[in-house]
């Protein structure tokens, strides 16, 4: 939480705003009350001592409220001990908290709250001042994705990653990519693609709805995952995820369980989670727990098959919690981050930044050494030129040419937000419209293939799953194709 | 009315003949379940690919299909049976107390059949008791399907509790007349039976009776059945609050014509025209007629609602539903029904007997396609309707038809089965008919042979 420059207290502008709101709704002078709580922040700060401030306001406070007995030093310090805690009442940041805590404190409280709650100045952090501000860490880990739209080529290279890394069958698109037109011109814009993984729901119905729990969400590190040994297949979990990411296992998987290592399929609490799923239970995109709970090596911590494979860095993995991880850090500044992932070739990793030595030794064109210079000045490298006629970029300028370059606009959307599944998955660029229709896109799934774990040979994808379980509908032709006949 | 003045040696008949038709329709019966259990096991070896379905999204297909659509109907079925027999009880419906029996029976069956589809319908079935029960106390708290599994379960307990206190009566007075290889069922039935225990069953059955219809809208099939579905918001076809009724106004025309149909064929088979008589025919036809109206009403309203001005995800679900011609020719069947059945009671001499038959026929096969097409249509038009493959299509596979055939003769069975062993008409039915007898005209002439085989 960061003190507002015009604010006179450190909870910022918003919070100031809100008790003067909350003092209107009272009977009592909103003026005098914020009058107050400026100079109780004085207080505070020790540029007011205490006794003139209770003299400055003893009268007034007669006048308001019939009473004064405010200022003993003890009756101080037992408020801010209140206040404080009523304070831990509204970690999460969220306006209705506080709106909440003050409507419980009271008007008259509130007057005197502000003083309290003035405690937290910049200067001396208290606990609940650290707590608050490793407030995202209290959550733990929630692993999820940012995907730039706007990067995706629609190569399919993380499709396949992911049907080798957990040697799926055809059709069994955990990570699916699509492109896709809208019937009403308006809204055909940018490159009309989704990159489409499960959501890895924060509120997921997929979860609720099981019969069983064994569709799950990871107490460590937020993944919805699916226990192979307790599945009962029932489907149910397909049914209520409004994004169609899951699928069953109609039958035998292509790939025998033999061929696939147990430190990928059991995660690090033992529970049988990852890969294929055996015959007659659910599936979908794990986000990589293989990889998360280390059994790749360190190095593959906070990766996935997907986000490793995409040439053009359109998908950054990592802790959504973590406002240093690469998907919060792309978020950050996308135009920027764009630039330097450009610059940087595959791989990029947001959260670490630029390796600006490595880079000069490349050869770099015009275009390139301008991006990079711009680059470095909005990164902080070099120091922008002071106004047009001084020599290199003035700040204004680096801003248009990584802009130009990379696009200024960066809207952001969740995937079906109104839902309330709460997503972990923030797309970068324009959301699909509710008429939108997939059309073809300029890979084919049926071009893509990877080696299977078991006989080395190759596993070619396919993009409807359908087309590949109806070989095994008993109709008439699968009679009549097996009868000797 | 009958001149034939009902007996007891009639409500034994079924137990104590056994016809060369009997036979025929066991042989059938067990023949088409026979069937299906071949085709289950041969999915049990292949997987669930031997059906047609498959993932929906960029799968293309719907993953709950014919098995499930099945599901809720036979449930239905139960469902309404039992309701309406507990409304004969609970209202004194004397009239109909004849087949208050069959209603029972016939929840029973339903009941099992639904129960078979749940088991049929897994990937993995042989996990079931481990892994919902192992479960249990968690996901009890917010997984519809656990609701459903747990409140069919209650209501086969108290269906069968219902039947054999209401048994016990019986055949304690019938004991001597009944075949003695029964007589290990029949004790066990009756164990600790004292005349004094009639007053207290009745009342009992009577509590029973009034739990039941209250549970019915509000759990049972008004609830947790229709909320598997009406629930999820991301598929639109579904998620309506107006599911609960329509759901019960489909199971309540779905098991009086399972109950026409079922009366009609023990009275054929054992003349007992004196004791179904064409009375609760017209009693039933009517009562079908007037939730047949209920059904088609909420129907309406699903569907000025949803194509008015409705979200657009809502109004291209309900326009596909609508304009089905699945959809159409059910609606079709069930106003066509609707329109027969008033027509009768205008014009008493328009009813026969095959006719309410054909009404029966009529009103099942349109209720078990407005199901399954209920089910796949919720799949056709999700919220999220991108993908290329969405909507795509569903035909059952050979395995998954076979299954409704398999069921029908295991419901058959059941029916046979238990005929043979217990009176399928109360003796109370018969002593109430009795009475009515002693103080009414003769009026009708024409009294069948009794054809005994
Ligand atoms: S997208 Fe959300 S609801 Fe769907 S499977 Fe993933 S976690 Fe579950
Ligand atoms: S298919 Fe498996 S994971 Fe999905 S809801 Fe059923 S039991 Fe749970």
């Amino acid at each position: 939480m960061s003190a507002d420059d015009e604010s006179f207290h450190p909870l910022g502008q918003e919070w100031e705003d809100d008790l003067e709101a909350m003092l209107d709704d009272t009977e009592y002078d909103t003026d005098l009350g914020m009058q107050m709580a400026e100079d109780a922040m004085r207080v505070t700060k020790g540029e007011l001592s205490e006794a003139e401030f209770h003299e400055q306001y003893h009268e007034d406070m007669m006048e308001e409220f019939g009473q004064d007995d405010r200022p003993t030093e003890q009756a101080l310090e037992e408020m801010e001990a209140n206040a404080s805690n009523a304070l831990e009442a509204f970690e999460g940041d969220e306006d209705m908290d506080r709106r909440e805590m003050m409507k419980k404190m009271g008007a008259g409280a509130a007057f005197l709250g502000l003083g309290a709650a003035a405690t937290f100045g910049d200067d001396e952090p208290s606990v609940d001042a650290a707590a608050q501000e490793d407030d995202d860490d209290n959550d733990g880990t929630q692993w999820g994705m940012v995907i730039d739209l706007e990067q995706c080529d629609g190569c399919l290279s993380c499709v396949q990653a992911c049907a080798e890394e957990n040697q799926l069958d055809a059709g069994v698109n955990w990570m699916y990519v699509l492109d896709y037109e809208d019937p009403e011109e308006d809204l055909n814009s940018g490159r009309q693609r989704l990159v489409r993984p499960c959501q890895h729901c924060s509120d997921a119905p997929c979860e609720k709805v099981c019969p069983t729990t064994a569709r799950h969400t990871r107490e460590s590190d937020g993944l919805v995952l699916t226990d192979y040994e307790v599945c009962i297949g029932c489907r149910y979990c397909q049914v209520a995820c409004p994004y169609g990411v899951n699928y069953f296992q109609w039958d035998e998987p292509d790939v025998a369980a033999e061929a696939i290592d147990n430190d990928h399929v059991y995660d690090e609490r033992g529970r049988p989670v990852d890969s294929r799923a055996p015959r007659g239970v659910m599936s979908k995109c794990t986000m990589c727990p293989s990889h998360q709970d280390g059994k790749q090596g360190e190095e593959m911590i906070g990766t996935t098959a997907c986000e490793t494979a995409c040439p053009p860095d359109a998908i950054q993995f990592g802790d959504m919690n973590d406002s240093e991880s690469a998907p919060q850090q792309y978020l950050d500044n996308v135009a920027l981050t764009r630039a330097k992932s450009e610059l940087a070739g595959n791989n990029f990793a947001p959260e670490e930044g630029l390796d600006y030595d490595e880079l000069e030794e490349d050869d770099l064109d015009d275009a390139e050494e301008d991006l990079l210079e711009a680059v470095r000045i909005l990164d902080g490298e070099d120091e922008p030129a002071e106004d047009d006629d001084d020599d290199g970029m003035t700040e204004t300028e680096a801003e248009r040419i990584v802009q130009g370059e990379e696009g200024s606009h960066a809207s952001t959307f969740k995937l079906l937000e109104d839902v309330g599944t709460n997503p972990n998955v923030v797309y970068v660029g324009n959301e699909p419209g509710p008429n939108a229709e997939q059309t073809e896109g300029p890979v084919d799934y049926e071009q893509m293939d990877y080696e299977r774990a078991d006989n080395g040979e190759d596993q070619v994808l396919a993009d409807v799953r359908k087309d590949v379980t109806d070989e095994g509908t008993v109709d008439l032709d699968y009679i009549s194709e097996r009868m000797p006949i | 009315m009958s001149t034939k003045t009902p007996n007891e040696d009639d409500i034994l008949r079924p137990i104590r003949n056994t016809s060369k038709n009997y036979y025929i329709l066991f042989g059938a019966a067990l023949l088409a379940f026979a069937a299906f259990l071949v085709g289950w096991a041969y999915q049990l070896q292949q997987g669930l690919v031997v059906t047609n379905l498959s993932d929906w999204g960029s799968g293309g297909g719907v993953t709950w299909g014919l098995y499930i659509g099945a599901f809720i109907w036979w449930v239905g079925i139960a469902h309404g049976g039992i309701i309406l027999s507990a409304a004969v009880r609970l209202l004194g419906m004397d009239r109909y107390m004849p087949v208050a029996r069959l209603a029972e029976m016939l929840t029973l069956a339903g009941l099992s059949a639904a129960g078979f589809y749940i088991i049929v319908h897994m990937g993995r079935p042989d996990r079931m008791v481990t892994s919902i029960i192992g479960h249990y106390h968690i996901t009890v708290h917010n997984s519809p399907l656990v609701w459903d599994v747990t409140v069919i379960t209650a209501y086969f307990v108290l269906t069968a509790t219902y039947l054999a206190l209401t048994i016990r009566y019986d055949v304690t007075r019938l004991r001597d007349q009944l075949p003695d290889h029964f007589d290990p069922i029949y004790n066990v039935l009756t164990l600790g039976y004292s005349e004094s225990e009639d007053k207290i069953i009745e009342r009992m059955v009577w509590w029973l009776a009034l739990a039941i219809i209250i549970m019915a809208p509000l759990l049972l099939h008004g609830g947790v059945i229709p909320w598997l579905f009406a629930v999820l918001p991301g598929m639109p076809a579904w998620f309506s609050a107006v599911q609960g009724p329509q759901f019960l106004t489909i199971a309540l025309t779905s098991a009086i014509s399972g109950v026409i149909l079922i009366s009609a064929a023990f009275r054929y088979a054992y003349d007992w025209d004196h004791i179904i008589t064409d009375d609760v025919f017209r009693g039933l036809l009517l009562w079908l007629g007037f939730f047949s109206l209920l059904f088609l009403w909420l129907q309406l309203q699903q569907n000025v609602v949803g194509m008015f001005a409705a979200p657009l995800d809502t109004a291209v679900a309900q326009e596909a539903t609508l304009f089905h011609p699945i959809y159409l020719l059910s609606m079709g069947m069930v106003f066509g029904t609707l329109v027969y059945i008033f027509a009768q009671t205008i014009r008493p001499s328009l009813f026969t007997r095959t006719r309410a038959m054909a009404a029966g026929v009529t009103v099942l096969l349109a209720t078990l396609m407005e199901k399954i097409l209920f089910v796949v249509e919720g799949f056709l038009h999700p919220t999220f309707e991108i993908y290329a493959a969405t909507p795509g299509v569903y035909f059952p596979s050979l395995i998954e038809w076979l299954s409704l055939v398999g069921t029908v003769g295991m419901v058959v069975l059941f029916f046979l089965v238990l005929a043979k062993v217990i009176p399928v008409v109360e003796l109370h039915a018969i002593e109430h008919l009795r009475e009515d007898h002693g103080h009414e005209p003769v009026d009708e002439s024409a009294s069948k042979q009794e054809v005994e085989a």
